[in-house]
């Protein structure tokens, strides 16, 4: 029995991959050539050299549109964790019939196409919207414009990633054992201190999670962006979006595209190193 | 910190809420362009959309290709998944890295790839090339589904019908396929929506030819915001409702109706 269990082990077994080599194949046709394609194509198109990169990464244009970029993934993630933690915090700590319908909100909300909520904020920032028709209420004669904005762009990213930040941090609160708090507060932690030390500390998790992903997210967001922002204000996708279809500069795109590539594989690597990649995703 | 909390939680809750409901009252609207409160209902959006081609067209579209994306991925992940959780062989961490990573790819990336690389296979504009990328893009969330689903399975289960005499083909037709059945229907139904839903690759890629729902709600948003656009916005929302809410229905009726046992000898 055991020189036949270790025999087994020891011949190759080429079940796994037979079961693999369609997938595998697959992958390297339709997902790795067309990347590789890109990299080629970035400092080939249209001759060889490292043109696009200089003209990218020194560029004042371009320098601005990744500091442009970068700050307004790190404010909406930053905005998504304001708005997330207290509603997860409300779903975590409500009797289970209110907590059921928040997470049927947010459910909701995760799986509507965000073209659709795009277009909502449109509605509700529109010139003819509801929010001008109160400003005007309140008195203000001539309300400003909200829309094509970095205002209603950010706004709507917000709203569109808070989800993912609300599902994280739930998750992690929801497993929090009552009994830790307790045990604090008869140790004396009260209010802001029992939750700077206690339950803030318990919840990072969900928060580092939450915010890799809305980060991460936001970083390469084309859709949103190009519908709701100012034209003079584009991030990252936006302007490759624009260098290809405007002007089919190939080697310019591909550059940035690679650039924005590097940063995003950089940042899931650290965090796959800490957490496990496939935990990023729940 | 706990009022402070709560309060700050339902004014949340208003933020999410508000942007959903708004394109049901105006989808029903009968003005012309944005306006919110409607100046008027009627119905004429709703006919527009159920009987204009060039909306109809990429709807249609966009089912076929979603429908064809979820066979494809399903066919090259279910086996693949299997191999990844019960066999172990080197090179193994890198397999399970390699089909998350179209996850971790921005899609403009991809989408100028593919645009490049189908352009030169002329599969531009194609309703092949659309399923093709899509596919590319379904595969890590129906891997993650079916593989959490295939790693909570009892493999006792398998064996205690291997002892009794059957065969392996009939072992899996048997009993792994229908205890695998939840995850498999998950995961189909997340493949489909990944392409349903998918936007940037299909404004690159699909053309007029096989221009998908996302690619034209994107078209006309950015060009005129056509009054329809609220009426889809509706029928999504209604749909992702239905979607959601249909299994605690589900579930309701069940654990209210005694479940019929079914005792040793009922075949």
């Amino acid at each position: 029995m055991g020189m036949s269990l270790s025999r087994l082990t020891e011949k190759t077994n080429i079940w796994p991959w037979l079961l693999l080599a369609p997938l595998g194949i697959y992958m390297l046709v339709f997902f790795v050539v067309p990347l590789a394609d890109v990299a080629i194509m970035s400092f080939t198109e249209p001759r060889v050299s490292f043109a696009d990169y200089q003209k990218v990464l020194t560029g004042t244009l371009y320098q601005r549109v990744f500091v442009n970029t970068f700050a307004t993934a790190a404010f909406v993630t930053l905005s998504c964790l304001a708005v997330g933690y207290p509603l997860a915090y409300l779903m975590a700590h409500s009797k289970p019939r209110t907590a059921m319908l928040i997470l049927l909100l947010v459910t909701m909300s995760f799986w509507t196409s965000f073209l659709v909520r795009t277009y909502s904020w449109m509605v509700l920032l529109g010139n003819n919207g509801p929010l001008i028709a109160f400003l005007q209420m309140i008195g203000i004669e001539q309300p400003p414009q909200l829309l094509f904005t970095r205002f209603s762009s950010t706004l709507a990213m917000v709203h569109i990633l808070a989800p993912y930040m609300i599902m994280n941090i739930y998750s992690v609160m929801k497993k929090i054992d009552p009994a830790l708090i307790r045990s604090a507060e008869s140790l004396g932690a009260k209010g802001w201190s029992l939750f700077r030390h206690v339950y803030l500390p318990l919840t990072a998790p969900g928060i580092a999670n939450g915010s890799v992903l809305v980060f991460v997210i936001c970083l390469g967001f084309y859709v949103t962006p190009v519908l709701l922002g100012s034209p003079r204000e584009q991030m990252i996708a936006g302007l490759i979006g624009h260098q290809i279809e405007e002007f089919l500069a190939f080697g310019l795109g591909s550059a940035m595209a690679m650039v924005l590539l590097v940063v995003t594989l950089i940042i899931l690597t650290i965090y796959h190193r800490r957490f496990g990649l496939d935990k990023l995703w729940g | 910190m706990n009022t402070f909390m709560r309060w700050a939680g339902f004014i949340v809750v208003l933020f999410i809420a508000a942007p959903l409901v708004i394109v049901v009252p105006m989808s029903l609207s009968n003005a012309s362009s944005l306006q919110f409160p409607p100046p008027g209902y009627w119905l004429g959006y709703y006919r527009a959309y159920f009987t204009d081609p060039n909306w109809l067209v990429p709807t249609w579209n966009s089912i076929l290709i979603a429908t064809a994306t979820t066979i494809l991925t399903m066919a090259l992940v279910v086996p693949a998944t299997f191999a990844l959780v019960r066999h172990r062989f080197r090179g193994k961490g890198f397999a399970d890295l390699m089909m998350l990573m179209p996850m971790a790819v921005p899609h403009i990336v991809m989408a100028i790839g593919y645009y490049s690389y189908f352009g030169q296979l002329k599969l531009v504009h194609t309703h092949l090339g659309v399923i093709l990328a899509h596919t590319c893009l379904s595969v890590p969330i129906a891997f993650l589904v079916l593989s959490a689903n295939l790693k909570g399975f009892d493999r006792n289960l398998e064996r205690a019908a291997q002892s009794l005499g059957a065969s392996p083909t009939r072992t899996f037709l048997h009993i792994t396929l229908p205890i695998l059945r939840p995850g498999l229907i998950i995961s189909s139904l997340f493949a489909f929506i990944q392409s349903f839903d998918e936007t940037v690759v299909a404004i690159f890629i699909s053309g007029r030819d096989a221009e998908t729902l996302p690619r034209k709600m994107f078209d006309s948003i950015r060009q005129e915001a056509d009054p329809v656009i609220a009426v889809i916005s509706t029928l999504l929302f209604f749909a992702v409702l239905i979607g959601i809410a249909a299994p605690y229905f589900v579930g309701a009726l069940r654990s209210r109706v005694p479940k019929p046992s079914r005792s040793a000898g009922a075949h």
